[in-house]
């Protein structure tokens, strides 16, 4: 046996704090995701920023080796899906502090998480599931919001989740909702288009006006994604699969809200059947370009 | 309904046989809406959603036992164990631990009594990998301590190392799944294995070691000091070398720092 030592790369890691990080000026990201880790290190790419969900970074390990390299090249956004905060119950306190401690790291310029719930009881379902809209979910969701912002020190969005069942008892439609809980509470609104069209299709209402009916000055970030259609005996249901394309009527629909709201960081989403980076990065390129398409259409106002 | 008993329903909707989603309970059926669609196929979405994605979930965890098993096996054991263990926190690195006591007592596995081990083995890396970073013991931290507080010390193994034992060639029974030669045989009678699961430049790696070496390395997780580790296993393998086992292991860097 040589004398000599092995070094290894994850022996002591000294990881950040990085420097707070200011809003991205490039306003298109994608969402980082395994299969891509070395490549996204080893490429020149025309992003913003990325996205990660933290749930597959707490308490450590190999991943977060890659998160810290990508940390130093490009802006960051905390996306998160395992707050619950939609639930009945108050939000987990160790989720809290894995969560906290990732910020504290990594300084993102947002962290998110959605309208839905996942845990009831002993449970945590691993999907993003329906709220009925009324009053009494809006004050469990806003206590769960506050309890959050106040543990974290900042201000965190909240995106429409995508919903195939609707409630007979709803109050309000989920536009309204999505408006009340940034009063209520102060945070920001995710604006998920993909999401919106998805269930403007499956329950049957006008995507546009929920997009009118939205206030624009809430909206923090937006998401684009692709979807797919279900065969069922009885229609049509579009699931959100993150697995495709994102199709040219959400497209439309992001055009519509860029001009409504304003330009904001917007993400492409792509989380299963992964195409190659080349790919999604074209996605963020068509992205790019309609925000570009209606600047130059402001210009050509302003010049009138 | 009130949102804690809806979201306590659904649950149990969702973790229900899966004929329940037919014909649903009437009162929760009268809380939803449906429209044209029905609400079984709306609710068959969600059920979907939550178990095809533990599946996945369980499947990228469980390689070796999937490729014994097949596909379609693996997944039908993988919705019994996530029916009966659905994951209690939203975070899920660790999701899939107890796989190897859910194998024990499921009948359709009897007939691979080697699963189980398999199972344990494949969650040990899983932990590995997602282990926090901790700072290994260097040589030269060593060296400082004078000899006679050597014995009385206490080191312990890095948060990313796992010490398994089967009496299956686990190590094997891996090769023969991955490299999927079908022209090789396994022999499940050549012996047990003690292995070393550990985490090196980012990757999972394992290694077999030796039986005293192995004994060593448990009594000292356990908490045992130096000198009542070495005393337990000299009476047990009286060649054991512990200046050879803590040159290689600090070589390997697989205790943790004082
Ligand atoms: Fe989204």
């Amino acid at each position: 046996m040589s004398g000599q030592s092995i070094h290894t790369n994850d022996s002591v890691h000294n990881y950040g704090p990085f420097p707070p990080a200011a809003r991205p000026v490039e306003p298109v990201g994608i969402g980082l995701r395994y299969p891509h880790y070395k490549e996204v290190l080893e490429t020149d790419l025309e992003l913003g920023w990325l996205e990660v969900h933290p749930e597959n970074y707490f308490g450590g390990g190999a991943h977060r080796h890659f998160l810290s390299e990508a940390r130093k090249q490009y802006n960051l956004s905390l996306h998160a899906v395992g707050l619950s905060l939609g639930s009945d119950e108050p939000v987990a306190q160790e989720h809290l502090r894995g969560f906290k401690e990732l910020i504290d790291i990594y300084q993102p310029f947002n962290v998110s998480d959605h309208a839905s719930w996942s845990a009831s009881g002993n449970a945590h379902l691993n999907d993003l599931l329906p709220l009925p809209y009324t009053q009494e979910s809006l004050d469990k969701l806003a206590r769960n919001v506050e309890t959050t912002q106040e543990y974290f020190g900042r201000k965190i969005l909240v995106e429409n989740p995508s919903t195939y069942l609707a409630f007979e008892g709803n109050e309000m439609h989920e536009d309204v909702f999505m408006n009340r809980i940034a009063e209520m509470t102060g945070c920001g609104i995710l604006l998920d288009l993909n999401n919106i069209y998805v269930q403007a299709h499956n329950h049957g209402y006008d995507a546009w006006s929920y997009i009118n009916t939205i206030d624009a000055h809430h909206v923090g970030e937006m998401h684009l994604a692709g979807h797919i259609e279900q065969e069922a005996d009885d229609g049509v249901i579009l699931v959100d699969t993150h697995s495709r394309p994102v199709k040219g009527d959400v497209w439309d629909l992001y055009k519509h809200a860029v001009r409504k709201v304003g330009v904001v960081p917007t993400l492409i989403e792509w989380d299963s059947d992964i195409p190659d980076l080349k790919t999604l990065v074209g996605e963020a390129d068509k992205a790019r370009a309609i925000i570009a398409d209606i600047e130059a259409e402001g210009m050509a106002h302003a010049a009138e | 309904m009130q949102l804690s008993e809806y979201q306590n329903r659904f649950k149990d909707l969702m973790l229900d046989h899966p004929d329940v989603l037919d014909a649903p309970p009437e009162d929760l059926a009268a809380f939803c809406k449906s429209g044209d669609i029905a609400l079984p196929t709306r609710l068959k979405v969600y059920r979907n959603n939550i178990v095809g994605s533990l599946t996945d979930m369980l499947k990228a965890t469980f390689p070796i036992t999937q490729a014994l098993v097949g596909e379609k096996f693996f997944e039908t054991m993988a919705r019994s164990f996530i029916l009966q263990n659905p994951p209690a926190k939203g975070v899920l690195s660790h999701y899939g631990e107890g796989m190897d006591e859910f194998i024990a007592s499921y009948t359709p596995a009897k007939p691979l009594p080697y699963l189980t081990d398999i199972a344990a083995y494949e969650i040990s890396k899983n932990h590995s990998y997602h282990a926090a970073d901790d700072a290994p013991l260097t040589a030269a931290q060593l060296a400082v301590i004078p000899p006679e507080e050597l014995q009385d010390m206490q080191i312990t193994l890095r948060a990313h190392v796992f010490l398994i034992h089967s009496k299956y060639p686990l190590t094997s029974i891996e090769e023969f799944c991955m490299e999927n030669d079908a022209d090789k045989a396994l022999d499940l009678d050549q012996g047990g294995e003690h292995l070393m699961v550990f985490r090196r430049n980012l990757d999972v790696e394992v290694a077999v070691i030796g039986q005293g070496e192995f004994e060593f390395l448990q009594q000292i997780s356990n908490g045992a000091s130096l000198g009542e580790a070495m005393e337990q296993v000299l009476s047990e393998f009286a060649d054991f070398n512990i200046q050879d086992v803590l040159q290689k292991h600090l070589v390997l860097e697989t205790f943790r720092a004082l």
